[in-house]
């Protein structure tokens, strides 16, 4: 047992542990006061309560005063029980795709690291780049970003995921207290994030995007478009990430040749590949060529149950063997986020909030951009990505009319921020993924994500006012 | 004889504990002679243990003769009421596997001695305590270990009989950097598992840090590590083992530590009065004070067969120490609830009437936990201090 003693006066403890019960207190009145107070115009009851409970949930998942799962789950208590989505309507979202994609890479990954797979990659990947911390950071950073421009950086962070555990078991680092655990977690995630927004692949959001601009207006936007008009976003964001990490998380790991030393032992103790991980890397490519060629047309999460479907019917798992892998926390609390997503949306709620926050006032091209840019990139953060768009996209095209702006570029305004979700855990399953990993806690994440959300959205602003210019994408219609 | 004690239960008891008592009665000598000195009860509740067999005691001034029902200890100028105390019942039964609860457990006033084994490496490396305090009746070679069921059935019966309702837990010294509270590590778990009871425990100073954390987030409530004699040179000559395994600085850093982790009072720490000069001993009053540890006193007793000889103080000399002790705790202000009523030894609060006129009586918050009330009122103050204090990390699980 490894203990430690809170040596602060008792009269502190008992002050602080009287916090959590006065905590709940007011925020039961809070919840209370929102739910009874008369709906403000423009807004109906259900969004009125879909608005209090999404207070509730926000306080509760950045406090981590309880587990995100059980917010989550209170969530899906909350939205049936105040009548903002039937009972029916709110599990039948549980069924979501995004659910089941997320249970099939935890399988996956799960897979991997029972067949020592990702064990054999990450002892290779330290040999090779671990010869410095900073090089090993940059080697995950880039990795993840790379990966992220071909394919779902959902499945970039479940892949990844298993080898960085196993690089930060191999140097020993302390869950939840070391820089360097947190350095790579967050290089593991970010990299996904940034990398996602650089192509179509990155993720559903753009794809959604072009569809509902498509449906509104007739007009489209093309891949190389899009990448040339976003990749400079991509160096720039990568470059700030890695800055901004370094300076949050200086690393207490001066010298990885230690471990390195005992890496390369364990190298050379390592057997032939089994079968078994010949056949669960087998899998594994063939379902991240499936994501990357047919992941549009059969969907992410189809691919990867199918591919989970391959393992035991291989008999390269049991389900014993990966059970302990799979993080329901995560699974329930990406879930509970999707069902609160849409009762926002069907709620009416989301719409009022925008409405309420830009109004009339806003009337240039600019400062419409600005605003919907913000918009997205923050309510990214609590809300699923595809959410986001489906939320902002109608109003925003409406308003495109309104103020004479390109639609097209209004839906980049929306479309590129609402990927850039950098602040907690259910903003995007590549942070869920790395705050399982007990390395990061949800404080972490909110701190350095609120700064890259700001960078990120200045940045953004700056490239669409004097570079897309350039490659002839001005505000204009 | 210089000075008069009669009448000063406080200076009596420790002239009592420094010269013995005869016993005129062969029958009272032959029932409480058996043991390990003779339990008496003095007026103003003070406790003692007298030694009665040893040859020393032959020239006591002190006798202990019947008077009307009771009992009374003379000096031939005057004398003083005395009860005997009684034997605990639950010394004459035995645990499920046939071994005598006293042999196990000892009662000494408010805590209950417990040695789940009484072995002692120092003796097997002949690098032992020359005094040898026996205050644990340690010795080498002795393979005999009771098992933690023995164990928890003698503290059961401790309990249920309702005396020395403290249990003290002891071990002597083994390899290790520990210190011994791996050894007691399930005896501890177990107690404190079945009862609602304070536990002391007496290691040696363990040699890295978090060893005392684990102590205490374990359950122990009260713990000693003994530094035995402040002077240094006295030190490595009269405790060779713990001087090379160990060493008088570790010995007192891990004191230091542990105040830091325990409550106000519940770290204390043996300095046996007589193996080194007075002023000596005072100033390890003063350090042990001054790092918020409580200084226990023992007066060193020559005991027959053992290697050291050294003519033990008098009581005119060792006065003035308690008195310095007692000036010490309390402008620390170090708790005396924990260190009281034990008969081995003359406690802080017992030289209060030898130092301030007012302080004959025990203060309301003394009188309060030697109550069943304050008993039960400090076991849940501890448990909950640990509640707050004890974070279990990586894999551990918190403590009680």
């Amino acid at each position: 047992m490894s203990v430690e003693i809170d040596t602060r006066p008792i009269w502190v403890l008992l002050a602080l542990r009287a916090l959590k019960p006065l905590f709940y207190i007011v925020l039961a009145a809070v919840f209370l006061y929102l739910v009874a107070m008369p709906a403000p115009a423009g807004l109906s009851a259900a969004g009125q309560r879909a608005i209090a409970i999404f207070i509730v949930c926000l306080v509760l998942w950045v406090s981590n005063m309880v587990p995100l799962a059980i917010t989550s789950l209170f969530a899906i208590v909350l939205v049936p029980a105040l009548g903002v989505l039937s009972k029916k309507e709110t599990y039948a979202l549980f069924g979501n795709e995004a659910v089941f994609f997320i249970l099939g890479a935890f399988i996956l990954a799960g897979a991997i690291m029972h067949s020592g797979l990702s064990n054999r990659i990450a002892l290779n990947i330290m040999d090779r780049f671990g010869r410095s911390p900073r090089t090993l950071l940059l080697s995950i950073f880039l990795l993840a970003a790379f990966l992220s421009f071909i394919m779902s950086e959902h499945a970039v962070a479940a892949m990844l995921f298993p080898i960085v555990f196993d690089i930060s078991k191999g140097l020993g680092l302390k869950p939840g207290k070391s820089n360097y655990g947190k350095l790579l977690f967050f290089a593991l995630a970010w990299g996904c994030v940034i990398g996602g927004v650089g192509t179509f692949l990155g993720g559903a959001r753009v794809p959604l995007a072009i569809g509902i601009l498509k449906e509104s207006t007739g007009k489209s936007i093309e891949f190389l478009d899009y990448a040339v008009a976003v990749f400079p976003l991509v160096i720039v964001m990568l470059l700030a990430g890695y800055f901004l990490l370094t300076r949050f998380f200086p690393s207490e790991v001066a010298d990885v040749s230690s471990a390195h030393a005992v890496l390369s032992r364990r190298l050379k103790g390592l057997t032939k590949m089994s079968y078994n991980e010949y056949a669960v890397g087998g899998v594994l490519g063939a379902t991240i060529f499936a994501w990357i060629f047919f992941g549009k047309a059969a969907g992410l999460a189809a691919i990867a149950l199918s591919a989970v479907v391959c393992l035991f019917a291989l008999r390269l798992v049991r389900w014993k063997d990966i059970e302990e892998y799979v993080n329901w926390g995560i699974i329930l609390m990406y879930g509970g986020a999707i069902i609160l997503g849409t009762a926002l949306d069907k709620s009416g709620a989301a719409e009022w909030i925008v409405n309420l926050l830009i109004g009339k006032w806003a009337d240039k091209p600019w400062m419409i951009f600005a605003i919907f840019s913000l918009l997205s990139i923050f309510l990214t953060e609590a809300m699923s990505n595809a959410a986001v768009i489906a939320i902002l996209l109608p109003v925003g095209i409406g308003m495109a009319e309104r103020v004479s702006i390109s639609p097209a570029l209004l839906t980049y305004s929306i479309a590129v921020p609402a990927g850039l979700a950098f602040m907690f855990p259910m903003s995007t399953p590549a942070n869920a993924i790395a705050v399982s990993s007990n390395y990061i806690t949800v404080k972490d994440m909110a701190k350095g994500g609120f700064i890259m959300c700001v960078v990120a959205w200045v940045s953004f602003n700056l490239f669409a006012a004097f570079y897309w210019p350039l490659i002839g994408m001005g505000y204009g219609k | 004889m210089k000075e008069n004690y009669i009448d000063n239960p406080a200076a009596l008891k420790i002239d009592l504990m420094l010269r013995g008592l005869r016993i005129d009665d062969p029958l009272v000598r032959a029932w409480a002679c058996g043991m390990d000195g003779v339990d008496i009860m003095l007026p103003r509740n003070t406790l003692v243990n007298i030694p009665c067999r040893e040859e020393f005691t032959k020239g006591s001034p002190y006798v202990l003769r019947k008077k009307g029902g009771g009992y009374a200890i003379t000096d031939g100028r005057g004398e003083v009421a005395a009860e005997l105390v009684k034997r605990p019942a639950f010394y004459d039964r035995k645990t499920s596997t046939g071994v005598p609860f006293s042999r196990i457990a000892t009662v000494h006033g408010s805590l209950t001695s417990i040695a789940p084994s009484s072995r002692c490496d120092f003796f097997n490396a002949s690098v032992e305590c020359k005094y040898c305090a026996g205050n644990l009746d340690v010795k080498g070679a002795d393979k005999t270990i009771y098992s933690v069921e023995e164990v928890v059935e003698t503290v059961e019966a401790v309990l249920e009989e309702g005396v020395g309702g403290l249990i003290y837990l002891s071990t002597g010294f083994s390899e290790g950097t520990d210190g011994g509270i791996v050894f007691l590590k399930p005896y501890l778990h177990a107690i404190k598992r079945k009862f609602r009871c304070l536990v002391a425990v007496e290691t040696l100073p363990p040699r890295e840090n978090r060893w005392i954390d684990e102590t205490y987030a374990l359950g122990a409530d009260s713990v000693l590590y003994n530094l035995e004699i402040f002077d240094k040179e006295l030190y490595e000559i009269i405790c060779p083992g713990r001087a090379a395994s160990i060493g008088r600085k570790r010995c007192m850093d891990a004191l230091a530590y542990a105040a830091r982790i325990f409550p106000n009072g519940t770290v204390a720490s043996h300095l046996i009065v007589g193996l080194e000069p007075p002023g000596s001993t005072m100033q390890g009053i003063d350090y042990l004070t001054g790092i918020g540890a409580v200084p226990i006193l023992p007066i060193y007793r020559p005991r027959p067969g053992k290697a050291l000889r050294i003519d033990p103080l008098t009581t005119e000399i060792i006065l003035p120490v308690y008195k310095h002790l007692y000036r010490a705790v309390t402008e620390k202000k170090i708790s005396l609830t924990w260190v009281r009523d034990l008969s081995m030894v003359t406690t802080p609060a017992e030289i209060r009437a030898l130092v301030d006129d007012a302080g004959t009586r025990p203060s309301i918050v003394e009188s309060f936990y030697k109550s069943r009330l304050g008993r039960k009122t400090a076991w849940g103050l501890s448990s909950l201090r640990r509640k707050l204090r004890v974070k279990a990390s990586e894999g551990g699980e918190e403590g009680e």
